[in-house]
């Protein structure tokens, strides 16, 4: 049962890391439109606006 | 020397010049010269002589004066009168109801505030001041002063807060949601195990535990801490009180446990309490913005620049410039698919042009020169060069967004109620848990803590402090997609109460505009043949009935010698063949022939225009005030809401039956006056109904003022002149119905709400203080509930997809087409 020193631990650091990522995309603004891209892709017009 | 602005010394050999009040000043840096600019190009150069102290450098003190002086700019500042200004506040770092409270305290007490009234729902203020004893920019440093930061209102920056808002609470709840997880998992084997952990891997559990619940605490709680240091501050409870005290104990007696064995631990209890109040919190914050967007999306659609003809009519090259610029006489060009930067009269050129913003009117209008186009509305077709009428914040958009932004800083009356009862009921909370603890100190000391915590946390103000805002902000949205503004704050309240609807005729029911109502053709070509004969005829003319011909919209051909006999109507040649159009004796004349049958049928309430060729009758058209077509559903629609209808009106007596038998109502009073309407609605009150007038604001102000609530129909044109409390942008009456509808919703939904809250509450604090709730379940109990009361506060925004509301809509859609 000694890997629980290693595997607790990583997993602490694990979730500190996904948390840090998820603020980074957070902040760059990554979660601010969650439904335009998919309409975005999708639309054909390349006449300048 | 010493630099002009800021006092500072100024750097010898300073190159920094510029003449203020009709002298050359020295400056220290550039910094402080552009603010110097920037004040003087604002025309507020006086401010220099009136201060009483020495700005500082730029930086935190010129930001405020550079707010006031962009809000003068925008038009954002209302000059009511010589001794009163007010002004729209969009206020940052507001929490809760006691932030509120010390906003709206500090501001009354400094000299020259006139009124303060804050919305927690909005986050905005509405401060009525004397210009004579207080500027601008010391109202927004004295609300820096007790901590929070307030920016004259501006659609644009209120887009950008909300984004950080959202921003910062995504990640906060996001990173508790994930912590908790986390701990939950290291929680798992000490629940399991039937005789414990052994105690060195216990010991390794915990401190992964408490190194996961740190960046809860510290990081994603902040807001609870921050929000109760407030309360504290301003010597009010609010309901962060009792959750940062029950978080910051249970966390401080938990660390301490890991670190010196001895005692519980409830890092899982923590960061669950944390995680799910902040998700309770993204929800109210999702639906409190979304309800404004719907409304203020209008604002943002005014374009930042003009295109200014500065040498019209003799020279037409454009140059750009900024749309706040704009003065009225300017000319400018407005390009194809352009939106109108300010309100004017066309000069050259015809488009059709799309008001939908303003006039509810989804189909664009054709404008031709002479015509008024207003700021927001978009140009279709064709560029237009205009002449500016209206510009920055004397337009109709800025009349509209003031009055919907005055609606919004308001706070309505049972907003206050419950801001009220929510401080009463965490110190009454406090003294229940404070109590506790003393009781449990004495019986079993080693469970005072942990029953403490549990009151603390078990208790949920959420219905109160957080689900009632939430609703009415949902209701408010709801109304605002349908175009339905309610102008004062406490007409939710008149309107879900409302017996009584008293209807207008002219101008509701109907359109008030004279209209094509019929066609009958008495030959062999189609209505539509017949119209676009008759549209050739009257083509040139400005007759109500030749302009309710050009609305009906048909292809016209070519008329030659065409004739306008006054009181008659018009003669010409089409295709060779002679025809009349006018009054039905007139155009008789042309060919001899006797009346058809169908002229009998024609009722005193129309117009008939007939149209004849030298061989006999084409076509009779009867021309009236048309009825609205969603007047009927209307009725039906109040009368299946057991409300009574009525309808009184100035016309005669012959008219108001026959509207009133049309639409199915059985109460009428024609030839009323004004003053008529006003005391049938006494009559109505003193009998107890509560009574919901809707007219057209102009006529009947007397009867609107009197009701308990009013309601107008129109255009954003006229809405000056309105003095009603629920604007109905466009022309479907059956918004009415839908705002008493859901006004009712909205205070079912409150009432709701509040009971759920007492019910929870009186059950789930004695179980606490009586230590039946262990710190896990009152954490899952008071998330739970404010999940409940927030996600019952939001089904109110929800779009009504039941199939009679399609329905319905899509009946809207065919009459509109």
């Amino acid at each position: 049962m000694d890997i629980l020193y290693l595997l607790i631990p990583l997993s602490v650091v694990l979730a500190l890391l996904i948390g840090c990522a998820f603020w980074w995309s957070v902040t760059s603004g990554q979660f601010d439109d969650l439904e335009g891209p998919a309409h975005r892709i999708i639309s054909d017009d390349d006449s300048p606006v | 020397m010493r630099c002009y602005h800021c006092g500072e010394r100024n750097p010898p050999g300073a190159v920094w010049l510029l003449t203020i009040d009709g002298a050359e000043r020295g400056f220290c840096c550039a910094g402080c010269r552009a603010v110097a600019q920037t004040i003087r190009a604002a025309g507020l150069e006086s401010f220099y002589t009136r201060r009483t102290s020495v700005a500082q450098r730029p930086g935190e003190d010129d930001e405020w004066l550079q707010h006031a002086i962009a809000a003068e700019a925008a038009g954002l500042i209302a000059h009511i009168d010589a001794s009163h200004d007010e002004i729209s506040l969009l206020l940052e770092g507001i929490r809760c109801g006691a932030c509120v409270w010390i906003i709206e305290n500090y501001l009354q007490r400094l000299p020259g505030v006139a009124e303060v009234d804050v919305n927690f729902a909005t986050r905005r203020a509405r401060v009525r001041w004397d210009p004579r004893t207080l500027q601008i920019p010391e109202l927004l440093r004295a609300i820096a002063n007790i901590g929070y930061r307030a920016y004259p209102y501006d659609p644009r920056r209120r887009e950008a807060l909300a984004r950080r808002e959202s921003r910062a609470l995504l990640s906060r709840m996001a990173i508790a949601l994930l912590a908790m997880m986390q701990v939950m998992m290291f929680a798992v084997p000490a629940y399991m195990s039937t005789d414990g952990v052994e105690r060195e891997y216990q010991i390794l559990l915990d401190w992964a535990s408490l190194v996961l619940t740190l960046p809860v605490v510290f990081y994603s709680a902040t807001p609870f801490f921050f929000g109760a240091w407030h309360d504290l501050r301003s010597r009010r409870l609010g309901m962060d009180v009792p959750v940062a005290l029950g978080v910051a104990a249970a966390f401080a007696a938990s660390a301490w446990a890991t670190v010196t064995r001895h005692g519980d631990i409830y890092f899982d209890s923590v960061t669950m309490f944390v995680a799910l109040l902040l998700v309770a919190r993204w929800f109210e914050l999702r639906a409190r913005q979304k309800a404004g967007d719907a409304i203020e999306a209008m604002a943002r659609e005014l374009p930042q620049t003009a295109e200014r003809l500065p040498g019209f009519p003799a020279a037409r090259n454009a140059e750009t410039i900024a749309a706040a610029k704009l003065v009225v006489g300017d000319v400018i060009r407005i390009d194809t698919a352009a939106p109108v930067p300010a309100d004017g009269e066309i000069l050259e050129g015809r488009s059709s042009v799309e008001e939908a913003l303003l006039t509810g009117e989804s189909w664009p209008r054709v404008k031709a020169p002479g015509d008024k186009v207003l700021a927001g509305s978009i140009n279709r077709e064709s560029p237009l060069i205009v002449r500016v009428t209206a510009a920055g914040g004397s337009t109709a958009l800025a009349a509209l967004s003031r009055l919907v932004e005055r609606a919004a800083s308001q706070k309505p009356r049972i907003g206050r109620l419950a801001d009220g009862v929510a401080g009463w009921f965490v110190s009454a909370l406090l003294m229940v848990a404070a109590g506790a603890a003393l009781i449990w100190w004495h019986i079993d000391a080693s469970r005072a803590l942990l029953i403490t915590f549990a009151v603390l946390v078990v208790s949920c103000p959420c219905a109160l402090s957080l689900a009632t805002p939430a609703a009415l902000a949902a209701a408010a949205g709801a109304l605002g997609r349908r175009k339905i503004l309610a102008v004062r704050a406490d007409a939710m309240e008149a309107l879900s109460r409302v017996t009584h609807v008293v209807l207008d005729k002219t101008g509701t029911l109907t359109t008030g505009r004279v209209q094509l109502v019929d066609v009958t053709t008495l030959r062999q070509q189609d209505a539509a043949q017949c119209l676009s004969l008759v549209t050739a005829l009257e083509q040139g003319s400005v007759h109500p009935i030749a302009l309710a011909l050009r609305d009906a919209g048909a292809a016209a051909r070519v008329a030659t010698n065409v004739v306008a006999v006054t009181g008659c109507g018009v003669e010409g040649t089409i295709a060779g063949r002679r025809y009349r159009c006018g009054h039905p004796e007139w155009a008789g004349r042309i060919h001899t022939m006797p009346l058809p049958s169908a002229a009998e049928s024609i009722d005193v309430e129309h117009t008939v225009v007939a149209l004849a060729d030298e061989h006999g009758w084409v076509a009779w058209m009867t021309f009236g005030d048309a009825m609205r077509p969603s007047a009927r559903a209307l009725v039906d629609s109040l009368h299946k809401l057991g409300i009574e209808v009525s309808l009184v009106s100035g016309d005669r007596s012959v008219t108001a039956r026959y509207v009133a038998e049309a639409v199915g109502i059985d109460e009428y009073h024609g030839d009323a006056t004004p003053e008529d309407k006003r005391a049938f609605i006494r009559a109505l009150q003193s009998r107890g109904a509560t009574v919901a007038m809707v007219g057209d604001g102009v006529n009947d102000a007397p009867g609107l003022a009197q009701a308990d609530v009013s309601l107008t129909l129109g255009s954003a044109a006229t809405l000056t002149q309105w003095t009603a409390d629920v604007v109905v942008l466009g022309s479907d009456l059956g918004c009415v119905s839908t705002a008493i509808q859901t006004a009712r919703r909205t205070f079912r939904v409150i009432r709701q709400n509040l009971a759920w809250a007492f019910g929870y509450n009186a059950i789930a604090i004695p179980l606490a203080a009586t230590g039946h709730v262990s710190p896990l379940a009152a954490s899952l109990g008071m998330s739970i509930s404010s999940f409940i009361v927030v996600a019952n506060a939001l089904r109110l925004a929800r779009r009504d997809n039941s199939p009679r509301a399609q329905q319905a809509a899509r009946a809207r859609l065919l009459a509109a087409s």
